[in-house]
């Protein structure tokens, strides 16, 4: 009696466990996990608001309502922290990389230090995408027009470094405008770039045109500087302060010319994109994946976006960002060519 | 939109209303009385080589309140060892040992300590009022400077080599050479050239200051205390007289004060001069000028006392000047403080003063409120203050060695920070035992990104004609003129100093 007592007690202890071990299974993936946002720059900046603005959104969207961190890996323009997502970072979910625009051109382009490979990291899309880049000169130069400007000889283009955003997209502007032997001055941070042109040190700058509204709307109001030329990204989505300027590629010669301008493009449209470390489990990568589809829909983070950077958010769903990377221009010749205007040797010849 | 300066110091007054910015600089208060005061010889570039890692990931002025009140107070506090053991304590207040240590040894040490800290309060309070008329007059100056001109400052600030470097320049060159080859591993920011990366990620970005800074002072310190078991070997002059008495006496000689204060502000401003020489100029003015110096100057008068701890206090608003406003450094720890004004995103110099105005009025409000809670400190916890000095070797060592680790490692939780910690703290071992003065490698660090920078951009704009300008050919002149100056001054201050302490002011020289 005592024995079967006791067998129907364990066997009702064993099934206990089973349901209670079933139920566990149930329970959300991320329940009780904490997930950690490596950003690949320094902490404060734009990249590190753009990320921020998600935050708060995947929590609420991801089952389980994880506890979400963040930590700054700078370095390389995003190649460090792209590498450690790449190679060293646990890949079971629980980490997320976050990288500027560098982390494709980079790639591409094939740059020193890069141990990454596009192809097998996961995409979770981006908050940003879209931006316009303006071509402007100073007032005092007198290159008030599109000719004085192409007519002028040793025009002095500030930038921030080799490589940088800005000093490419300035750099497209004198390749395909036709500048005479511009000279570009480079080791500025942005608004150093700004004070150089008001004192006289360099004549013309490219710069976002957001930017440009944003901090020194008096350049435009005042009309201190001469706008010149325009770069849309995505390509002919007008920018409301300046639908008026010639876009760079109308002035594309030949078709490679007009691929260099897609390829810089491409490489501007992929944002600043969350990654997934190679080998994450599909069912943790759609897990996150449907957080950030549903984030980037959510109308209180487009609120939460312009209210940490100041711009509308031009987010890029999942799919779409590795269906993007996937179809990336990968012409050698192309590729050729814009390694040439992202360096510092003479522009490539037309 | 362009604040006006009064609105600027208004804010930046405003801004020190947070919690953690107090916290922070009373933080930065007790650990500067603790290094002060401890006889291991932590000073304040070991501090700051500690502190930086961790406070770079703060927010500016929280970071910048622990930074300034650690040396502020570390100033204000110098002479426990003095006074009390005969010891000369860290640079700035080495002179006060010769009428400091004798007034101990009469019964007044109380009194020397109260003078002691007036006096540094006092002069705090000048040396930050200085600094504060300063940032309007420099202001219309610091507009007309382009990238040739702060060239030439920082040309001028390299020019400090020849000082730091004591009495072995060539040792002094070849470390700043030193330095200047490390600033130049990464990615040149100007051509995209690749210097000494070795297709390694790491080296990309070069190798962060403020872990370099951190294993040049901090292992060293470390590896010496643990090797020689430094500490005051003997007894304390007994705690005795009235602060009171010292407080008294400070304001008597208010006069000596005020001049001392400014030899001080002005040993900041020069390039180079530095705290090694900032006490023993003062003292010998007050030897020159003070009635009946010639008898008891040495013997335990209390004006020997006042007059090297007024100027070694108003020395730090001397500094913050150049550093703030021309964007060089005085030393190890202003250069450091330059580390981390960059790493929060701020260029020291005219675009700080153009664009955070109200930032520098905060560093200058902060300065001062230290200067006041130093003094305080000094005055309530003179007793307890005292037992500091008597700490042992062995806390000393584990505590440096733990945090310096830890510090390195937080920087950006890349282990191979902890290789390069290590490889630079053996380094700057052997720099220090073959007196390869670090400080000029840290200066020579620091300064050549920058002086890089202006260069290549001068260059690019303007061609070799950038040497003709007005501004540039002014400033060449000026830094010829203080270079020379400074450095007969320097040879002069050696000379004055008294015979006996001669050695210890050399050593001072190597352990800057």
């Amino acid at each position: 009696m005592l024995r079967k007592k006791l067998l129907t007690s364990l066997l009702g202890a064993l099934a206990g466990l089973a349901v209670t071990g079933s139920g566990y299974s149930q329970a959300p993936f991320y329940q009780g996990k904490t997930i950690t946002i490596i950003q690949g720059r320094e902490p404060g900046g734009t990249g590190d608001m753009r990320a921020r603005s998600v935050f708060s959104f995947l929590r609420k969207y991801i089952p389980g309502q994880p506890t979400i961190i963040t930590e700054f890996m700078p370095g390389g323009g995003g190649r460090k922290a792209a590498n450690h997502i790449f190679r060293g970072a646990p890949a079971d979910g629980t980490v997320i990389g976050n990288v500027g625009a560098g982390l494709i051109a980079n790639a591409v382009l094939g740059q020193t230090g890069v141990q990454y490979d596009l192809a097998k990291l996961a995409y979770l899309g981006t908050p940003n995408s879209a931006s316009h880049y303006v071509f402007l000169s100073r007032q005092e130069a007198g290159l008030t027009s599109l000719e004085k400007l192409r007519a002028a000889t040793g025009v002095r283009i500030g930038a921030q470094t080799v490589g940088h955003d800005i000093y490419i997209n300035g750099r497209m502007f004198a390749w395909l405008l036709g500048l005479k032997e511009p000279r570009f001055v480079t080791g500025y941070s942005g608004p150093e770039v700004d004070a150089a042109l008001l004192r006289g040190e360099v004549d013309a700058r490219a710069n976002i045109a957001d930017t440009i509204a944003h901090r020194t709307p008096e350049w435009i109001e005042k009309r201190l500087v001469n706008f010149h030329s325009i770069i849309e990204i995505p390509k002919g989505d007008k920018h409301p302060r300046f639908a008026n300027l010639p876009e760079v590629e109308t002035f594309a010669k030949t078709d490679r010319e007009r691929q260099v301008v897609a390829l810089n493009r491409a490489f501007r449209l992929g944002g600043s994109p969350f990654i997934l470390p190679p080998g994450t489990p599909k069912e943790a990568t759609e897990i996150l994946r449907e957080a950030f589809r549903k984030t980037f829909g959510d109308p209180e983070f487009r609120k939460e976006f312009k209210k940490l950077t100041g711009d509308d958010p031009t987010p890029i769903m999942p799919e779409t960002l590795e269906k993007y990377v996937r179809d990336l221009p990968r012409d050698p010749d192309t590729i050729a060519i814009f390694k040439k205007l992202a360096g510092a040797d003479p522009l490539p010849a037309r | 939109m362009e604040t006006s300066l009064f609105d600027a110091a208004a804010q930046g007054l405003l801004n020190l209303i947070q919690l953690k910015v107090w916290f922070a600089l009373l933080a930065g208060v007790a650990i500067g009385t603790f290094t002060a005061v401890a006889p291991q010889g932590i000073g304040t570039p070991l501090v700051y080589a500690i502190a930086l890692p961790v406070v770079i990931r703060w927010e500016p002025l929280t970071g910048i309140a622990l930074l300034i009140g650690a040396s502020s107070v570390s100033a204000i506090c110098a002479a426990y060892l003095p006074v009390l053991f005969g010891i000369p304590g860290g640079g700035g207040s080495q002179a006060t040992v010769l009428d400091g240590y004798p007034m101990g040894k009469r019964g007044e040490a109380r009194r020397a300590l109260g003078a002691s800290f007036m006096a540094g309060g006092m002069g705090c309070l000048i040396g930050t009022l200085t600094l504060v008329i300063a940032v309007p007059a420099a202001k219309p100056l610091i507009y007309l400077m382009g990238s040739p001109e702060l060239f030439v400052v920082m040309l001028w600030g390299l020019s400090m080599v020849a000082v730091l470097a004591g009495r072995r320049p060539i040792k002094g060159l070849i470390a700043a050479a030193f330095g200047l080859l490390i600033a130049m591993i990464g990615q040149q920011a100007q051509s995209g050239v690749m210097r000494f990366v070795f297709d390694q990620p790491y080296l990309l970005d070069g190798i962060s200051i403020s872990i370099i800074a951190l294993a040049m002072f901090g292992i060293p310190s470390a590896l010496d205390l643990a090797l020689t078991k430094l500490g005051v070997e003997q007894q304390a002059v007994p705690l005795k007289g009235s602060l009171f008495d010292g407080i008294r006496d400070t304001l008597r000689e208010w006069w000596l004060v005020v001049r001392c204060s400014f030899v001080g502000v002005w040993v900041g401003i020069v390039p180079g001069l530095g705290s090694q020489v900032v006490d023993w100029l003062a003292y010998g003015h007050a030897a020159q000028s003070c009635k009946g110096a010639r008898e008891s100057f040495g013997r335990g008068d209390v004006r020997g006392v006042i007059a090297p701890e007024s100027a070694n206090d108003a020395k730090d608003g001397g500094d913050l000047i150049t550093t703030l406003l021309l964007g060089f450094p005085q030393g190890v720890a202003t250069a450091l403080f330059i580390v981390a004004l960059l790493a929060w995103g701020f260029l020291p110099g005219p675009e700080m003063v153009k664009k955070n105005p109200e930032l520098i009025y905060s560093i200058i409000w902060i300065q001062g409120i230290a200067g006041i809670i130093g003094t305080l400190v000094g005055f309530v916890l003179s007793g307890q203050l005292a037992k500091l000095a008597e700490l042992r070797y062995t806390f000393m060592v584990s505590i440096l060695f733990i945090f310096i680790l830890m510090g390195a490692f937080s920087v950006h939780r890349d282990p191979l920070d902890l290789v390069a910690v290590v490889g630079f703290g053996i380094l700057g071992y052997f720099m220090r035992r073959y007196a390869y003065p670090r400080p000029a490698m840290i200066l020579g660090l620091v300064l050549g990104d920058l002086m890089e920078k202006y260069l290549y951009r001068s260059m690019m704009a303007y061609g070799f004609s950038w040497l003709a300008r007005p501004a540039v050919i002014v400033l060449l002149i000026l830094a010829a003129v203080s270079f020379v100056f400074t450095l007969r001054g320097r040879l002069k201050s050696k000379s004055e100093s008294p015979a006996s302490l001669g050695g210890a002011m050399g050593r001072a020289e190597d352990e800057s």
